[in-house]
């Protein structure tokens, strides 16, 4: 479903994403892992089709993002950190227009718009201005209406930031059982807890490169460290002590 | 279960452009209803502001071209020599208008990431955004030339069928830097990051400047020369004027398409309309077809800050030197500076330095404020070509309003747009600013006195230097000084304060920050506050003939007492909210 090729990506002298190569299988539920500028938003930005790789490729439900980019974006959902919407439109009208772009049957976005309002617990919100709804409604709106379409892979970026707990585990139960159904999942996060409850598989990338990669357990091998999940990343992603090698 | 199933290809289709299109409309309906909404007080003085602007600019328009019109001989020539390099200039600046505008609407905007990643074709995005940025870019200049054209119109005396034909000779015409300013944005995108963009657009500003201040240098005229070789002193006058007649620029075949039909030569009208129509189709349609994929190209090398420059070894060499001398713990060169200013506390030096700091990486606000003050300065640098030529007090004292005129009227647009954003701006850092001991207040007062500062050193610059190029005596000099320092605080005031009492916190760019209910407002009052000042000032003038001394005094009076309302006020009952705000 989610193939990267080689892929690179350098921003003038600074590589930050480093050859990775990466496959997701239909119906995986994939988190990726990271310190910060790790390289992860700028891996997605490419999946996403929003950047272009300096080489490599990104294949996307079968189609290359880069070369048959409208066929992939059929395919996909994407959701950045911090979604765009339309503030003077409401969240019914904003999916509307969702359904509209993917050229969905108004009977079917009206149907669909239903089920998922009513999932996320956004109907005393359906006819209000989206400019006056939290930050963690309109994270709700910008998923709902990113699943809309049906995607066959979806990607998030931070999924959790700005949800109050009850909505955190409903945005983790409806991603868990659309992957169930078919759905590949990419998700990238900075909190483990997330990647350790919902992934099926998890990547640890680092200064561009993906360092480990594998279910939680395959990670602890990989680190040689037991216990929390937290351990392994840290033993992954240590940096090398600069005194050391200088001496 | 998942995909492409869902879209159903027998559903009635609507092309992304009709979608977005009907999106934005319902939008900007829902943003007027509310401002509506909001103050219908407000909402009847931009109407009424909008509605004098049109008929100031009309009669003045309107009185110039019959002034300039009634020499005897030679008042066509002139008119239609005016309106050619109106037109030019008018050019230009839509030119670098929908630059601008496209740069932002394209590359700085998050709507362009979030259609980049839906199923739309980048040709889809840009042909709404192209049409979006023409429309914001060109709607200023509408306005600016609608009195123009009516008072041309009247002028010359001709039938009805002049303006509908105008309209549609009009809209032909903005296609065309509208569709130079995006190909332009594309370019500058693609190929240069911020600094380089800086740099360049510093580099060429100056360059543009200077050579503004060369061309435009008139020649000098004697006396006898004015008496008996009329014809060739109007000819070496008009010689620097004639680019705006150079035969491929767009503005000269609006103009003498216009011209023409004012004179009956309609099928030279036609001719000029379909050159235009001709032009119009052959570039909108390459870039209507064309550009979707530079402009993704561009779009992805905004984002991974590509740049020209990334090739240039010698350049990468200097950064790296630049950024090596920068992570050095010490003071930078800005922070050294403003040591020296010893009697400012620290923490209000750190907000000084943070301020200047973020001004001069945002090159929007610099670009524009050089861009502006820079066409006013050549402009008065070469006053003193023609001021030998001006024996007549009334047109030496003329001269002096209009530029007191022009000089505050630009530090107005530049006070709501810069100074009246820079709280709600500010609102967003408040965790750290507002919770600081500094407190609000003082925030406020420095940068109150840093944009008063900067402001005045620029307007009170160009004013002395306008009056020294008059051969002005001292008295009158520190006269138009005093009074253009006195309208730089009123200005700044009246920004600040209202920029407090309007504040936006959930806006990130300063351009929507303005175009609100309180940004309007500020240049409403601001440009009723030029207009009314002026006014008074100039029917107080104690160099007219015959004054009575009680005009003088109660002219004055009303200035100050204007001005003291309008920066004072604001301010105050600003600073007097900051301390119930609760955000």
């Amino acid at each position: 479903m989610i193939e990267l090729k080689d892929l690179v990506k350098k921003f003038g002298d600074l590589t930050a994403v480093n050859g990775i190569n990466l496959s997701v299988p239909k119906g995986e539920f994939f988190a990726v892992l990271g310190p910060n500028a790790a390289g992860k938003t700028t891996t997605i930005k490419m999946i996403a089709g929003l950047i272009k790789p300096t080489a490599g490729s990104v294949i996307v439900a079968g189609y290359n993002i880069q070369s048959e980019p409208l066929q992939a974006r059929k395919r996909l959902a994407y959701v950045p950190d911090f979604p765009f919407l339309y503030e003077k439109l409401t969240p019914l009208e904003f999916m509307q227009f969702t359904g509209q772009l993917f050229k969905i049957a108004p009977d079917r976005v009206r149907s669909e718009s239903s089920i998922l309002t009513k999932r996320f617990h956004l109907e005393p919100f359906l006819n209000k201005s989206i400019e006056g709804l939290s930050h963690g409604t309109r994270q709700r709106v910008a998923i709902a209406s990113a699943l809309l379409h049906d995607p066959e892979v979806f990607v998030i970026d931070e999924p959790m930031v700005g949800l109050d707990p009850q909505h955190a585990r409903i945005v983790k139960d409806i991603l868990k059982e659309r992957s169930k159904e078919g759905m590949t999942v990419f998700l990238s996060t900075h909190q483990l807890s997330v990647a350790e409850e919902m992934a099926d598989r998890i990547g640890i990338i680092h200064q561009g490169k993906v360092v480990a990669i594998g279910t939680i357990d395959e990670l602890k091998k990989q680190s040689g460290q037991d216990g929390a999940l937290e351990r392994s990343f840290l033993q992954l992603t240590a940096e090398p002590d600069k005194t050391t090698n200088q001496s | 279960m998942p995909s492409s199933e869902s879209i159903d290809p027998a559903c009635p289709e609507k092309s992304a452009f009709a979608l977005l299109a009907g999106v934005h409309l319902k939008q900007n309906w829902r943003r007027f209803a509310s401002v509506l909404k909001q103050s219908k007080l407000l909402s009847i003085t931009v109407l009424t502001f909008i509605a004098g602007y049109c008929w100031l600019s009309f009669a003045l328009f309107y009185r110039a071209m019959r002034f300039v019109g009634s020499f005897p001989g030679l008042g066509d020539l002139l008119v239609e020599r005016m309106i050619f390099i109106l037109f030019a200039f008018l050019f230009a600046l839509l030119l670098i208008s929908n630059m601008v505008i496209s740069y932002s609407n394209l590359f700085r905007n998050k709507e362009t990431s979030f259609l980049h990643s839906l199923p739309i074709s980048p040709n889809s995005i840009f042909q709404w955004k192209f049409l979006e940025s023409t429309l914001v870019a060109s709607w200023a200049f509408l306005f600016l030339i609608a009195p123009l054209l009516a008072a041309f119109g009247i002028v010359e005396r001709v039938d009805w069928t002049f303006y509908p034909l105008t309209v549609v000779m009009i809209l032909l015409f903005v296609i065309l830097p509208a569709i130079a300013g995006a190909w332009s944005a594309i370019g500058l995108a693609r190929f240069m990051d911020r600094r380089f963009f800086q740099y360049t657009t510093l580099g060429l500003a100056i360059l543009t400047l200077l050579t503004l201040a060369f061309w435009l240098k008139p020649d000098v005229v004697t006396d006898d020369m004015l008496e008996t070789r009329v014809m060739l002193v109007l000819d070496r006058l008009l010689k620097n004027t004639q680019f705006s007649q150079f035969a491929f620029l767009p503005s000269y075949w609006l103009a003498s398409g216009v011209i023409s039909w004012s004179e009956g030569a309609y099928s030279a009208t036609f001719f000029f309309m379909l050159v235009l129509l001709s032009y119009g189709l052959f570039w909108g349609r390459i870039t209507s077809t064309m550009a979707g994929m530079p402009f993704y190209e561009a779009a992805s090398a905004v984002q991974s800050r590509g740049s020209l420059t990334s090739s240039w070894k010698w350049w990468q060499r200097w950064q790296e030197k630049k950024a090596k001398r920068l992570n050095q713990w010490g003071p930078g060169l800005l922070e050294r500076f403003c040591s020296i200013l010893f009697w400012i506390p620290s923490d209000s030096r750190a907000v000084l330095v943070k301020d200047v700091r973020v001004f001069w990486r945002d090159t929007t606000q610099w670009g524009q404020s050089l861009l502006l003050f820079g066409l006013l300065a050549a402009y008065i640098i070469n006053l003193k070509n023609f001021s030998s030529q001006l024996n007549n007090p009334f047109w030496i004292h003329l001269i002096s309003y209009m530029n007191l005129g022009a000089c505050s009227l630009n530090l107005a647009t530049l006070t709501t747009r810069f100074v009246f954003p820079q709280f709600s701006l500010e609102g967003k850092r408040l965790w750290i600013v507002g919770m600081a001991p500094l407190g609000l207040n003082k925030v406020i007062s420095i940068k109150y006195t840093l944009a008063c500062l900067v402001s005045m050193g620029i307007t009170g610059t160009l004013i002395f230097t306008s009056c020294r190029m008059l051969k002005m005596p001292a008295p009158q000099i520190a006269y138009f000084t005093l009074v253009i320092a006195f309208m730089t605080l009123t200005l700044n005031g009246l920004a600040m304060g209202l920029g407090v009492i309007y504040p936006n916190f959930k806006e990130d760019n300063p351009s929507k920050i303005v175009s609100g209910f309180g940004g309007t407002f500020c240049l409403v009052l601001s440009f009723l506050y030029i207009v009314g000042g002026i006014s008074l000032l100039a029917l107080a003038s104690p160099w007219r003939d015959h004054q009575q001394i009680w005009i003088i005094a109660s002219g004055w009076t009303c200035f100050a007492v204007l001005s003291l309302v309008l920066g004072y006020l604001p301010y105050h009952i600003g600073v007097r909210r900051l301390r119930h705000l609760e955000i």
